[in-house]
């Protein structure tokens, strides 16, 4: 969840989530195999092209990571947020911040 | 007299465990939580009280325990948060998640979700720009492990 538009300086919220497994690698299958771990490593918030906001996630991150932070509005541009996977899969996101 | 000397002995212990041990478990949990900090960074933490951690006392699952962490900054160039970690110690893997900010551009202000294994002390630690590692910890009661 982003703003459309934000007042120039303003610090405006966002919400981001993603439907994922988060799987731990500390688990065990039926058959008492370790199931691998597969998890969300990294999240990042770009914007205007500058690294903003960074997460490194490990294990214990809940399924569905989400994370909720702020950033100020210092000139309109495009936010990105890229969700990286354990192999390495990015899932990306964009939005075009207007600044008032 | 009904009192034995045994029992009054025994009350007389009592009394003083009673006693003694709230105050003997906040402070070796204090250094529990520092001394943690530095076996795994290698570094000292100061306890601070610019550093925020949110967190419910008791929550009834560990698959989704709500964190909310902030600290107090200016985020000029010259005096920002660089980053935020947090330790769940009893956890199978102890590293839990970290959070980098940007100064002018980001708050170090952040709300997640995450996973524990056992009621325990969580530790946020915060990176300054100085170098200077600034820590607060909160105490967790989970019912269920968040990590089987």
């Amino acid at each position: 969840m982003v703003p459309g538009s934000v007042a120039r300086n303003e610090v405006f919220t966002i919400k981001a989530i993603i439907q994922h497994q988060m799987e731990t690698g500390l688990r065990a299958d039926d058959t008492g195999a370790t199931i691998p771990r597969k998890i969300i490593n990294r999240f990042v918030c770009r914007y205007g092209g500058a690294e903003v906001f960074r997460v490194d996630l490990h294990e214990a991150v809940s399924a569905n990571p989400f994370f909720e932070f702020h950033l100020r509005a210092t000139e309109s541009g495009r936010l990105e947020f890229s969700w990286e996977e354990d192999g390495g899969a990015t899932y990306s996101l964009f939005h075009d911040l207007v600044v008032t | 007299m009904s009192l034995t000397r045994r029992r009054v002995l025994t009350g007389v212990i009592g009394t003083f465990a009673c006693v003694l041990a709230p105050g003997l478990k906040r402070t070796r949990a204090a250094d529990e939580a520092e001394s943690f900090i530095e076996e795994w960074t290698g570094r000292k933490a100061t306890p601070s009280d610019r550093v925020h951690l949110a967190m419910p006392a008791e929550f009834s699952t560990g698959y989704t325990v709500p964190v909310g962490i902030s600290v107090e900054s200016p985020m000029t160039d010259n005096d920002h948060v660089k980053s935020v970690r947090v330790f769940a110690p009893k956890n199978p893997l102890v590293e839990v998640v970290q959070f980098h900010f940007a100064p002018g551009r980001s708050l170090p202000r952040v709300s997640t979700r995450i996973r524990l294994a056992a009621p325990q002390h969580i530790v946020a630690l915060a990176e300054m720009s100085d170098g200077s590692l600034l820590m607060a910890k909160t105490w967790v009661a989970v019912a269920t492990n968040g990590c089987e």
